[in-house]
């Protein structure tokens, strides 16, 4: 690979670790594999309690935890320019050449984004989530989406349902819009090396017990399938607001000794979780991809889900059974899956996800996006501002007042604190002691 | 076959399929937008068609009620006029009472005799607690300017007329399944609030006690007996709103020709005008709906 295709990165979103979830997941991922392909990579987040400041992570990932308090669901307060000057320290002192923001909610992404718009500096923004278009906290976001996309260079989603969304949310041409899965460390859901026996069938369910996530679907199919297959078992694991209801169910139907509720399960201990299980039981309600049927796929246990969102691409049709999200038919997918579980050999599942999904895979990509975003030409603060303007009738003059004030404060900002005065950090090289890299799982910090 | 990167695809271009899983698909960039993009969006499907006419007709319990409160309002004018006496509102609170419940009994499916038990224990404590309480609310707000009472008063009512719950009634008949939502409870609130204010500004005890309970009776029940009507038989409560639309405007006349100019205005507008906006403006609906919706249960959830 030449010099000039190696770039410096700098992913950011106000989720990282030590919060957990799937577009931590996923920057963290993407990132090593990105370093692995010879890119340089940053990830700036806000300060999580005691971590603020610069930590380093396997494989010299370097992430800069700013000092700046979570204020609502782990967002940051939105004050439009109070982050300008720690964005414009960071690119310059990392000498970055892209930015990529994750996560349509994420206050901190939004923000650095159209700082680094205003700095001449090519964005990429991936969109990890699905939004409805009726209610008035969606057609907030959506007008918020559509200020951050009107000027993004390159967007990624993480599945085909999830770009028409996005699409039709920031009306973006379609082909600025690039479809890019998570994917899954197959490493590290590998399947329990003996078969389990098939006397007993245990399905698992791990998720958060809210309501989005279908607990209330779960309430009314659980007790109807213990009902019809006597030999069945289930194991939730995870917490949340819907907990009592499920354990209200269990005590109603005296199904004590057959669903097994086990409270949050720390991600390192999903795998053990999910290797006593045959079947794994998603009931979301809404769904851009579901990494959690990937897990479980990948430590080879057959899957039912709710026909929702994005999950219908997820899996090749033979590895996943599908239902309307209306308990019948939920009931009717599990017996389906029951009845055609001896031949799913969990090995071979667990061999085909390896061909499916790798990071390694999504990395490739996105570079390939990279490269889009950094061939694509420079824009002049004009062209850029009559983009906004045609956003909307009273929003995109908004747009473009917002952006004139962030141009002028860059320029003030310049004006105090010249380029040259800031230092840049020197190139370290860090050197894998071993060429796997599977990560552990307490993020362990060198 | 489910993992197309795995090679040996044949030649000829094979076909796009809308997958996330075997990585990027021979001969197509990520970002191929295919013809079947957005395929399953529909648009407007919930939307409903309006008729001019029924439109109208709904709108007149908006005008019904913006004509009870009004009389309200005249109301207490009068008596702070001082041209209804207390023994004559008093009379007045006791047939509207009667009245009320004749309204309930007559045009209710089923009322046993130990629900009409029930209110009538519940309205007498209440009534009792009110006329306690009546000194308090009658010096309530003596350090307080009568315009700055009458300014409050007003912005309190409006706010009640705004978020007031025009489709039915916030006082539920008993066993309804649906809670009263927060709108309608703070609209109850305010126009309570309104009632002892004005209150507070009246001459005597009784007076106090006897326009409270007057207010209360309207704000409170006089949605739950219109709502009761209009269940029972809409040309019914047609009649009964033309005919108390005339009342108030009439006694409204009487009082104040601007006032009367102003209040015909509002109601030809609710009447005519909004209906007439509220069809002309479908056309610019649009309605977006696709796979990327959150799925609604089928079933009730009950806590």
């Amino acid at each position: 690979m030449s010099d000039s295709r190696k770039h410096r990165i700098l992913m950011v979103s106000d989720f990282f670790y030590p919060n957990f979830g799937g577009v931590e997941n996923h920057i963290y991922y993407l990132s090593q594999c990105l370093l692995k392909l010879g890119h340089k990579v940053v990830v700036m987040t806000h300060a999580y309690g005691k971590r603020s400041g610069v930590r380093y992570m396997t494989g010299g990932l370097k992430v800069y935890y700013v000092p700046l308090r979570p204020f609502f669901m782990q967002n940051i307060f939105p004050t439009f320019y109070g982050t300008l000057p720690i964005v414009r320290t960071i690119l310059i002192r990392e000498n970055i050449s892209l930015v990529h923001g994750h996560q349509a909610f994420s206050t901190l992404c939004h923000e650095a984004l159209m700082h680094a718009r205003t700095m001449g500096y090519k964005v990429v923004f991936t969109d990890h989530s699905l939004y409805g278009f009726a209610d008035v906290g969606s057609i907030h976001m959506n007008k918020v989406l559509q200020f951050t996309l009107a000027d993004v260079t390159q967007a990624i989603c993480v599945s085909h349902t999830s770009k028409e969304n996005t699409v039709l949310r920031a009306g973006l041409p379609p082909e600025k819009v690039y479809v890019i899965p998570n994917a899954v460390d197959t490493a590290m859901f590998k399947p329990a090396p003996e078969r389990l026996s098939r006397e007993e069938i245990i399905i698992v369910v791990i998720s958060r017990l809210v309501y989005r996530k279908g607990a209330d679907l779960l309430v009314e199919v659980i007790p109807e399938v213990c009902q019809m297959h006597s030999n069945v078992r289930f194991i939730i694991g995870g917490d949340g607001p819907k907990r009592v209801r499920l354990e209200e169910m269990r005590e109603k139907h005296s199904l004590q000794d057959r669903v097994e509720m086990l409270g949050a399960v720390p991600h390192a201990h999903v795998r053990s979780v999910l290797i006593s299980g045959h079947i794994f039981l998603n009931s979301s309600l809404t769904e851009a991809f579901c990494i959690a049927i990937l897990e479980a796929a990948s430590c080879g246990l057959l899957t039912v889900s709710t026909r929702v969102g994005g999950v219908p691409e997820v899996l090749p049709d033979d590895m996943i059974v599908l239902a309307e999200p209306d308990p019948g038919d939920m009931v009717r997918a599990i017996g389906t899956a029951i009845s055609i579980l001896p031949r799913i050999d969990p090995q071979t599942m667990h061999l085909r996800m390896k061909k499916l999904y790798s990071w390694h895979d999504v990395a490739k990509r996105t570079e390939i996006v990279y490269d889009h975003a950094l061939s694509c030409c420079n824009q002049s603060l004009t062209d850029r501002l009559s983009r906004y303007l045609s956003c909307g009738a009273w929003a995109g003059k908004l747009f473009c007042l917002v952006m004139i004030i962030d141009f002028l404060l860059w320029h003030l900002l310049q004006m105090w604190q010249p380029a040259e005065e800031i230092e840049e950090v020197p190139e370290l090289v860090f050197h894998n002691r071993e060429e796997s890299w599977n990560v552990n799982e307490d993020h362990g910090l060198i | 076959m489910d993992n197309g990167f795995s090679g040996n695809s044949p030649p000829a271009r094979s076909r796009w399929r809308k997958v996330a899983y075997g990585g990027m698909q021979p001969g197509f960039d990520d970002n191929h937008t295919d013809e079947s993009f957005l395929e399953e969006m529909v648009m407007n499907a919930n939307v409903v068609k309006r008729n001019m006419l029924k439109v109208m007709l709904d709108t007149v319990s908006i005008s019904q009620y913006l004509c009870t409160v009004a009389l309200v309002v005249l109301i207490w004018t009068y008596t702070l006029k001082s041209a209804i006496s207390e023994i004559s509102l008093l009379l007045l609170d006791a047939s509207l009472l009667v009245l009320g419940f004749l309204v309930l009994i007559l045009t209710a499916d089923m009322l046993s005799l130990n629900l009409l038990f029930h209110y009538f224990l519940n309205i007498s404590f209440f009534t009792t607690g009110l006329y306690i309480l009546s000194p308090i609310y009658h010096t309530l707000t003596r350090s307080i300017s009568s315009d700055s009472i009458w300014a409050l008063t007003v912005s309190l009512l409006i706010l009640h007329l705004f978020l007031h719950d025009y489709s039915g009634s916030t006082v539920k008949p008993p066993g309804a399944l649906k809670n009263p939502n927060l709108t309608s409870n703070i609209s109850l609130n305010a126009s309570i609030v309104a009632s002892v204010l004005i209150a507070s500004r009246l001459p005597s005890r009784l007076h106090v006690f006897a326009i409270i309970l007057f207010s209360l009776q309207i704000f409170l029940f006089a949605p739950l007996v219109t709502y009761c009507i209009k269940k029972f038989s809409f040309g019914l409560h047609l009649c009964f709103s033309f005919g108390l639309i005339a009342v108030t405007l009439g006694f409204v006349y009487h009082l104040h020709r601007l006032l009367f100019v102003l209040l015909l205005g509002l109601l030809v507008s609710i009447n005519l005008v909004c209906p007439y906006w509220l069809i002309r403006l479908q056309k610019y609906k649009f309605e977006i709906n696709g796979p990327w919706d959150e799925a609604k249960l089928c079933f009730d959830i009950t806590e």
